[in-house]
């Protein structure tokens, strides 16, 4: 036999004795894929607290490995399901509520009764119950949780307030609050306007829901009928478009070009002081003021019509749920019942910012929402439980905000019919969904 | 093995990988878009019902007028510009040129989003340095978004900026590889500048014009992130040109049956457009 071979034996069987040798830890470790739009390497307030949550469950539990998957936030969930067809999809999505019904009904999400939920005790569940909760839950199977939950109403610089003498508790109706629109509105010497009372984006891209869709909320009527087809055009409808349009071509106090502004524009318009009031989500808050100051950001409700005290702001939210084809459901349900059980949701509020999950953590937050700026957390919680509209989920209502956005440039733009406009929007929405 | 077969023999590992990551998603996405579509996967057979909706639309003739005005007036621009550019930097020495080219040539190495947010913070939102320019000289302050004419321009400018780079290098390159006595022996004829350009760098710069103008047309063709960044499509259905249909198709409205056949059927008009381009320029290897 020559050297070289014996070598080659001898490197054989040590390899073998060497992988025969039981290594637990190494062997069991689950890698748990997760798609989110946040970055856990971000530095704004929810992605410092996710990695946190992240860090902390890892540490408990060292055979998950979490690792995240950021992805642009409108494109999350159509991905999502396009990955679930394709049989690749990840362990544990976040999925946006306009989605929600296409995610349930094509069977991506598994039952969370199954991984974790049925251990609960009464008190638990109790803790969780609200509009959210039955949202994701169908025929006794609970299919996501929420995070992120987000209330979409007016956001406003306090000190801009006090500089025009007024309080937002005194806007109690749309008449009043066009006034304090006026008010805000600041021009300097030259006739220009420098900051404006009110903005909102009508952008397709990045679309927050418009301010007309509570007003025809508060009115009682749908913005889609029970078949799922659109209901834009609704005399409500109409007179809500007329009424958010004409803040800007009759009332002056939005600015013309915000008729192309993304989300995003909105926000940096407000933080640069060019606009006392925006359509803000609660979501955004502590990051507007970890830039403006804890004093410099507040949150108020729709104001309201009639005996409707408050319009019904658009709720929206992330739906966190597991993969149903996933390998490793065990760990990821024992992830995301950690990540929004008690200790994860009291981080989402103190850390990231948000309103409570849990009508506990809102119970034990005490004083935390007396302290300077945290007061949106109270408005949030009592617009989500009392003054709140979520998008339904037994038909896909993907691309109504960009419906209604759209048919809001072309108003501002082209100068198009109100109502033509809307009908436009309606076909053109019940066109793409075929409907 | 024979002769005659050994040249395949070679090729055929890469033919083989540009199979498995070129031909096999168009492969799966003609059979995808035979289906109807539910919930992301393929149900029921549904033949050619998928491409007669999209006829059907009543909003796709003008996105395809749209596509073609961005594209025809994106790419003309810079192949003018930038064959101006890189005649103008031929001429300067070498140290000139080459900052010059550096300048020229940073737009088209930063990714598009970033360099369409640029655009945007810089000289279309009314909080950035333009609107500050506007408003510190006294005038009213400029929406160019809000119009139109003015968006689409807008979205042809951008598209020039961060496209014209290539463009430049390319041409360079092309009258880099003109010899010398070229030029000098027609000038010893008499030939002016302008016609020294027109019979003989002109004609020698095919080959590169050609490449230009294909690349550019695919590229201006297929881009979702320019307009998707600067204007969302807007206002109305102004800059919406057909990626971004494709996109809203897929990710807004979530209809993938439709957004699989226009997106095949743009693969199927590009790859028209390339023979078209070749054959009209005779191009013969």
């Amino acid at each position: 036999m020559k050297p070289s071979f014996k070598a080659s034996i001898a490197a054989g069987l040590l390899s073998l004795s060497v992988a025969s040798i039981p290594f637990p830890a190494l062997a069991q470790k689950a890698t748990v894929r997760m798609w989110t739009f946040l970055n856990p390497a971000g530095t704004t307030p929810r992605e410092v607290t996710l990695a946190k949550i992240v860090s902390d469950f890892q540490a408990a539990n060292p055979d998950i490995e979490i690792v995240t998957e950021t992805h642009a936030f409108d494109q999350l969930t159509p991905k999502f399901l396009a990955a679930h067809g394709a049989g690749k999809a990840p362990d544990i999505i976040w999925a946006a509520t306009d989605f929600l019904g296409d995610a349930i009904g094509a069977g991506s999400l598994a039952d969370l009764n199954d991984l974790f939920i049925k251990k609960w005790t009464p008190e638990q569940i109790a803790d969780r119950k609200g509009p959210y909760w039955d949202l994701t839950n169908r025929n006794g199977k609970q299919y996501a949780l929420f995070t992120s939950r987000n209330y979409i109403s007016i956001l406003y610089r306090p000190d801009f307030f006090k500089e025009a003498g007024l309080d937002p508790a005194t806007i109690k109706t749309w008449d009043d609050f066009v006034k304090a629109a006026k008010a805000l509105t600041v021009t300097d010497t030259s006739g220009q306007i420098v900051r404006y009372g009110f903005a909102q984006g009508y952008s397709e891209h990045q679309a927050d829901p418009l301010l007309m869709i509570p007003m025809v909320l508060a009115s009682g009527e749908g913005i889609f009928k029970k078949d799922g087809r659109a209901n834009f055009a609704s005399p409500a409808g109409v007179a809500a478009m007329k009424f958010q349009t004409d803040l800007i071509k009759e009332h002056k106090v939005s600015p013309p070009q915000a008729a192309t502004w993304t989300v995003d524009d909105v926000y940096e318009q407000f933080a640069s002081g060019r606009a006392a009031m925006i359509l803000g989500a609660s979501v955004r808050v502590s990051t507007l003021q970890s830039k403006l100051g804890d004093d410099k950001v507040g949150m108020m409700l729709w104001p309201g019509s009639g005996d409707v005290k408050h319009a019904p702001a658009v709720m929206a939210g992330w739906a966190v749920g597991v993969w149903s084809g996933s390998k490793v459901k065990a760990q990821a349900g024992k992830f995301v019942e950690y990540m929004l059980g008690p200790d994860g949701d009291k981080l989402w509020v103190t850390s990231g910012g948000q309103s409570p999950g849990l009508q506990s953590t809102l119970n034990g937050l005490g004083d935390f929402t007396k302290q300077p700026g945290k007061a949106y957390l109270n408005v949030a919680s009592e617009g989500s439980a009392n003054y709140g509209w979520l998008a339904p989920i037994d038909f896909s209502a993907g691309g109504y905000r960009q419906a209604l956005n759209k048919a809001g440039q072309r108003i501002l733009v082209n100068g198009e019919d109100v109502k033509t406009s809307l009908e436009r929007a309606e076909a053109e929405f019940n066109r793409q969904h075929k409907r | 093995m024979h002769p005659k077969y050994t040249g395949i023999q070679y090729i055929i590992p890469a033919f083989a990988l540009l199979t498995l990551v070129l031909f096999s998603p168009v492969f799966y996405g003609v059979w995808f878009s035979l289906f109807h579509i539910q919930y992301g996967a393929a149900t029921t057979f549904a033949g050619v019902q998928n491409y007669q909706d999209l006829l059907a639309d009543p909003t796709l003739p003008g996105t395809l007028q749209r596509s073609i005005i961005f594209t025809g007036a994106a790419v003309s621009i810079t192949i003018v510009l930038s064959l101006a550019l890189a005649v103008w930097i031929h001429k300067l020495g070498e140290r000139r040129g080459f900052l010059v080219q550096m300048v020229v040539i940073v737009p088209w190495i930063i990714s598009t989003v970033v360099a369409t947010l640029l655009f945007r913070w810089v000289f279309v939102n009314d909080i950035g340095l333009a609107g500050s320019i506007v408003k510190m000289m006294g005038l009213d302050e400029i929406h160019l978004l809000n119009s139109p004419h003015s968006a689409m321009a807008l979205l042809i400018a951008v598209s020039v900026w961060k496209r014209i780079g290539y463009a430049v290098i390319i041409l360079l390159a092309g009258l880099k590889g003109i010899p010398d006595d070229y030029e000098e022996a027609a000038r010893i004829d008499g030939a002016t500048p302008w016609q020294i350009f027109r019979r003989i760098t002109f004609p020698l710069l095919k080959t590169p014009l050609l490449l230009v103008a294909i690349v550019l047309t695919l590229s201006n063709l297929n881009t979702v992130e320019t307009p998707l960044v600067l204007t969302g499509g807007g206002p109305g259905d102004a800059t919406r040109i057909l990626p971004m249909d494709v996109f809203d198709r897929a990710f807004i409205t979530y209809d993938l049956g439709s957004a699989t056949a226009l997106a095949l059927a743009m693969f199927f008009g590009n790859v028209l457009l390339v023979l078209a381009y070749v054959r009209l320029a005779k191009w013969k290897t």
